[in-house]
């Protein structure tokens, strides 16, 4: 697959900070509960596109 | 904080901020894309620390933090969707790269204007830009101006603040274009993010660390942990909010135009990693710093008050506060400088030099200088108004900026998109937005930021299906991207290409 194609994990990721904190966690009055998940949310997007990207470093300056 | 403090820190970023701005001149620039973009040759750091700078405004540390106190921990979704959104540079940064190499393109609206073969296409997403985009400046220097009020028990009033920042603004652009803009940036985002960071650290210990901080929160405020908590992240708020911001990164020009800025697709996959690592640390701070001012100031009579009190809180050595106060005001600044520029170089390139034919390209340069000043003055106007809530204000001008985001994905991806159907799109789509909050911000329910998208998507696809499309344009425009991208990863193989042909027998 190429690796651009795992642009939609992102969007996956998107989704879930979406229904994830609205449906599971609107009990969860503790940093435990949304603030945990979105932070390691934004974490993961961080890694996605280090993936994504790494062939863009075969471009070199011109 | 006493005032002559503040004035003295004042004096001090700027004698630094302006030595950095001139000696980031290299020549003198006299064609377009030397000013605005810097020769298309700006290196990966600079450019992360400047994409971040001219992102985060005074929209994260007042607005954010303000955000985070009046309605929890929504706030640190609505970031992170936002953060989220800015992976479409993955996928179109490359894009706008290789076609604005291989024609020249200086601004986005440019762009759209030779994709869809129309030189209306351009005029009108620049005049847009400049509707939506101007009230936008005006947001952060109204920043500027609460933050400077605010820490200061009101002895530099909101009216001085705003002039100093417009002032700072104008210079900056003015010094070396994006060059100057660029490396004044990097210096606000170094100073912004050690500072923050910092304040946060101590608030936090100065509450009792972080488990203390959140048990604070769970038994005084249960729901700021929660969506919807206090009822402000209804979810439809939160619609209406984190839709616009998502495209972000495509929809607003003056962070769109910085993709045609690196000097190879190396540079920019540092300037977008680099960026989402500051990112994540800057939300996350902003955040903390809001819960922090409602654990320690639960009764502020406004939430943009939120920053401001922490700031001159006992938790917050002076020193330090004044530092994050000028790292806000400075990023304000990096804010407004590079929209002017954006704007500036939109209006002389689509608009004057479509209504005037042959202007040169030093003609046009001019054109652009003129201009500048102007937009800061206009935002300077707006700012005056004093308008509240900050972070709603800004997000308008999103709103309205993403009747631009189908366009610039059918470019790429949809040879049917036609130019009729980007100018009823860019068109109609500002004007439903703007009738939306004219009317309370609420049409069938929904907030204007849910609308723009549809709207947007709904008029590009009919009227593009209803008219006829430049297939020329369209094929030669797509083509440019495949040239352009497998030409340089053909560079990748080069050593062994020339390995290959240096052996005898062998011709290249």
């Amino acid at each position: 697959m190429k690796r651009n194609k795992w642009i939609w994990l992102v969007w996956a990721v998107v989704l879930l900070c979406y229904l994830v904190p609205y449906a599971l966690l609107t009990h969860v009055q503790a940093w435990y509960g949304s603030f945990l998940f979105w932070t390691v949310a934004g974490l993961a997007v961080i890694a996605l596109n280090l993936f994504i990207t790494k062939e863009f470093e075969e471009h070199g300056n011109d | 904080m006493t005032e002559s403090l503040i004035w003295w820190s004042i004096a001090i970023y700027l004698l630094i901020a302006v030595g950095i701005a001139i000696l980031s001149r290299q020549g003198k620039s006299e064609s377009m894309s030397g000013y605005f973009l810097g020769n298309r040759q700006m290196n990966g750091f600079v450019s992360a620390l400047s994409y971040s700078a001219t992102t985060y405004s005074a929209f994260m540390m007042v607005g954010l933090a303000g955000l985070t106190y009046a309605g929890g921990v929504g706030a640190l979704g609505f970031e992170i969707i936002y953060f989220a959104g800015v992976s479409l540079v993955a996928i179109f940064g490359p894009k706008f790269w290789a076609v604005g190499k291989t024609f020249g393109f200086v601004t986005p609206s440019e762009m759209l204007g030779h994709r869809y073969n129309s030189k209306r296409v351009a005029m009108a997403v620049s005049i847009a830009s400049c509707l939506f985009l101007i009230p936008y400046a005006a947001v952060q220097l109204a920043g500027v101006g609460y933050l400077l009020q605010g820490t200061t028990n009101g002895a530099i009033p909101f009216t001085t603040g705003v002039m100093l920042a417009t002032a700072i603004a104008i210079f900056f652009s003015y010094v070396a274009g994006i060059r100057s803009v660029m490396w004044t940036d990097s210096l606000q985002a170094i100073m912004m993010i050690v500072a923050s960071t910092l304040v946060a650290f101590l608030v936090i210990q100065g509450l009792g660390g972080f488990t203390e901080l959140f048990d604070t929160l769970a038994t005084e405020h249960p729901q700021s942990l929660t969506v919807p908590g206090t009822g402000l992240f209804s979810f439809i708020t939160f619609l209406g909010l984190t839709i616009p911001w998502f495209f972000f990164s495509l929809s607003n020009p003056q962070v769109s135009q910085r993709l045609f800025m690196p000097a190879s697709l190396r540079s920019m996959r540092q300037m977008l990693i680099g960026f989402l690592v500051f990112g994540f640390i800057y939300t996350l701070v902003s955040v903390l710093w809001g819960f922090s001012a409602l654990a320690a100031f639960p009764d502020l009579e406004s939430a943009d008050l939120a920053t401001p009190s922490l700031l001159a809180s006992e938790f917050v050595p002076p020193v330090l506060g004044v530092i994050v106060m000028i790292g806000i005001m400075a990023a304000a600044v990096s804010t407004i400088d590079s929209i002017m520029l954006t704007l500036s170089s939109m209006l002389a390139r689509d608009v004057y030099a479509n209504v005037k034919p042959g202007a040169s390209e030093k003609r046009q340069l001019l054109v652009g200088k003129i201009v500048m000043p102007m937009i800061a003055l206009l935002a300077l106007g707006f700012a005056e108004l004093e308008l509240d809530l900050i972070a709603v204000l800004s997000v308008a001008a999103s709103s309205g900026l993403v009747a631009m985001v189908p366009a610039i994905i059918g470019a790429f991806y949809w040879k049917r998109g036609t130019a009729a159907g980007t100018l009823v799109s860019v068109l109609g789509t500002g004007a439903f937005v703007l009738f939306i909050y004219a009317i309370g911000n609420s049409f069938l329910g929904l907030p204007a930021g849910v609308w723009g998208i549809i709207v947007s998507s709904a008029l590009f696809v009919g009227v593009s299906l209803a008219t006829q499309p430049c297939r020329t344009s369209a094929d030669a425009f797509m083509q440019a991207v495949d040239n352009e991208l497998s030409r340089n990863k053909g560079k990748k193989e080069s050593p062994t290409y020339e390995g290959l042909s240096a052996s005898p027998g062998k011709t290249p």
